[in-house]
């Protein structure tokens, strides 16, 4: 059973004339890496909100077919629930923050699901050191920087444990350094927690080698999904959409296209090093 | 260093081994000692002692030079409403009249008391905001058993007032990037022009309100502090703890209070009669 299910789901903002997200089908199962991409305007971020109720629950508009976690619609959730459930990071890190320091922006979100103070303690042990903020815990948030704002957010939605991760275009303010830094604790979440992660991400660098399944949305629909080395294959159908991949897949898409290499895409640089490096030496000889 | 609500404390500052709840207490005992005393020499007494703590707790004296021109105009606009605005006493020692303004001996001595009052309190109060950070008042509010809701409101409320700042400065830095600078302007220009710093300034107060709902639902949060489950852990609490010193100067400033309302009250001390300034005014207007 898919932990994350639209089925033909549908919404328009009421001050929209047009839908947000129209007839969406996707399924995201358990312990999947997804990486959600597409321009400005597609409707990532409502796909994100209907995940944890933000939608409908906050938002006025019309809603359409159905949007299951775990078996169950999320409207049928109370939001307590969904929020032990389903935790999301949003692109702004400093709109989320609700407390004075960043320890009590951690504990904060673990206080409101009823913890009791030894499993707070618990869980700071583990979320704090995965995401280095251990000599912020008693700065104010919103004057960290950048880089470690994102992990303060990270860390204060992880402490909750919930199931689903969604993460909102994460890295959107950050600079290459400090978007790493937040991709290798959703790495190491990944291969320690086998956790499943959602991710909007325009910087596809880093999202590439740990997405297991990308969705391409575009105009409020699914235009692509698939395994994430089968989704770059289709070269020409997401550089119609405005997706623009890494140089290095480009640059094998073409070899491959020009009959000048047979075998999958390299998704990293690393891999597309090797197989260059393969290639020339296969032509020398 | 530590950024509090005014400035910053060194790390080492002993202002830390007093509990928040202390340092509150503080500030609502101590501002009360001013309005009982009269005298205003014991007032400046006062605004001695709290500079002296302020030294004792590692605060950056300098931070005082900020307050030094609202105590000037505090003084003047005290002096001026009390004189100028005397009304017409005949009881009273009339000392000059300008411009049929009658200036009385008795006016100015109230002036001086009133001033006298007010400076210590303010000092008192600079002393606690140079002292604390938000979190102090929150923790010192929860520490009183004072629910949940109510000190997160504080505490929204307090962050609120930084962000409000910091978007203002955003602001006014953008409409100066495209060329709109008011300063130089006159000030009836000035404040036309304010609407052009107001407008946005709204706007991104209803954005971020929308953006602060949406995390709080995100993080499990209702009004009540907890959806569901009746009790809540106070984790932020078990970093601090009421010691003996906290006790002592709890206890100490709750005799003072108490000896001054007797001093004052049943013993008529303290009082501006035979007090060392109103000898000093007498001797220099009369």
């Amino acid at each position: 059973m898919a932990l994350v299910h639209f089925e033909n789901y549908i919404w328009k903002y009421t001050q929209t004339e047009v839908p947000a997200l129209k007839g969406i089908n996707l399924e995201i199962e358990e312990g999947t890496f997804v990486g959600i991409i597409g321009p400005n305007g597609a409707g990532k971020t409502t796909l994100a909100y209907s995940i944890n109720g933000l939608i409908p629950n906050q938002y006025y508009g019309v809603r359409k077919g159905h949007v299951y976690v775990m078996g169950k619609e999320t409207e049928d959730y109370r939001p307590d629930e969904l929020t032990k459930i389903v935790g999301i990071v949003f692109s702004d890190p400093e709109s989320q923050f609700t407390a004075m320091t960043v320890e009590d922006e951690v504990v904060f979100g673990m206080e409101n699901i009823g913890l009791s103070v030894d499993e707070i303690q618990e869980r700071l042990e583990w979320v704090v050191p995965l995401t280095k903020i251990s000599p912020l815990m008693d700065k104010p948030p919103y004057e960290v920087s950048g880089g470690q704002k994102a992990r303060v957010a990270l860390a204060s939605v992880l402490a909750m444990t919930p199931q689903i991760l969604v993460l909102d275009e994460p890295t959107s303010m950050l600079d290459p350094i400090s978007r790493k830094q937040v991709f290798d604790v959703l790495a190491q979440l990944k291969q320690e927690q086998h956790s499943t992660i959602i991710v909007i991400e325009h910087s596809l660098e880093n999202l590439i080698p740990l997405a297991d399944r990308m969705v391409l949305l575009y105009e409020g629909e699914v235009a692509l999904v698939d395994d994430t080395e089968p989704f770059f294959e289709q070269m020409d159908f997401l550089l119609k959409r405005d997706v623009f991949p890494p140089g290095a897949i480009r640059f094998f898409y073409e070899l491959l296209k020009g009959g000048y290499y047979q075998g999958e895409l390299p998704l990293t640089l690393d891999e597309a090093a090797a197989r260059l490096r393969t290639l020339m030496e296969s032509r020398r000889r | 260093m530590n950024k509090t609500l005014l400035g910053y404390v060194p790390e080492e500052s002993p202002i830390y081994d007093v509990h928040p709840f202390v340092r509150v207490f503080f500030l609502f005992v101590v501002s009360l000692f001013p309005m009982i005393i009269a005298a205003p020499e014991w007032n400046a007494l006062l605004v001695v002692l709290v500079i002296i703590l302020m030294r004792y707790s590692r605060i950056n004296l300098a931070t005082l030079k900020f307050y030094v021109p609202v105590a000037v105009s505090m003084g003047s606009l005290i002096l001026f409403s009390y004189t100028v605005f005397a009304g017409n006493h005949p009881e009273f020692i009339e000392l000059v009249r300008f411009l049929g303004i009658r200036i009385y001996y008795e006016r100015i001595v109230e002036a001086t008391v009133v001033y006298f009052r007010i400076v210590p309190m303010i000092f008192i109060t600079v002393y606690f905001l140079s002292s604390s950070r938000e979190r102090d008042i929150i923790v010192a509010m929860r520490s009183v058993r004072i629910p949940f809701a109510i000190t997160y409101l504080v505490a929204m409320a307090l962050r609120a007032a930084g962000m409000v700042l910091q978007d203002f400065s955003i602001v006014r830095q953008a409409e100066k990037a495209r060329g709109f600078d008011p300063a130089g302007k006159s000030i009836a220009y000035k404040l036309r022009q304010f609407v052009m710093y107001i407008i946005p300034l709204f706007a991104l107060a209803l954005r971020r309100a929308d953006e602060f709902s949406n995390a709080l639902v995100a993080r499990g949060y209702s009004f009540t502090g907890l959806l569901r489950n009746p009790k809540r852990a106070d984790y932020v609490l078990t970093h601090y703890h009421f010691r003996t010193h906290d006790l002592v100067i709890i206890i100490v400033l709750a005799v003072m209070l108490v000896a001054l309302l007797v001093l004052r009250y049943g013993f008529g001390l303290l009082t501006l009669e035979g007090s060392l300034t109103e000898a000093l005014l007498r001797s220099i207007l009369l």
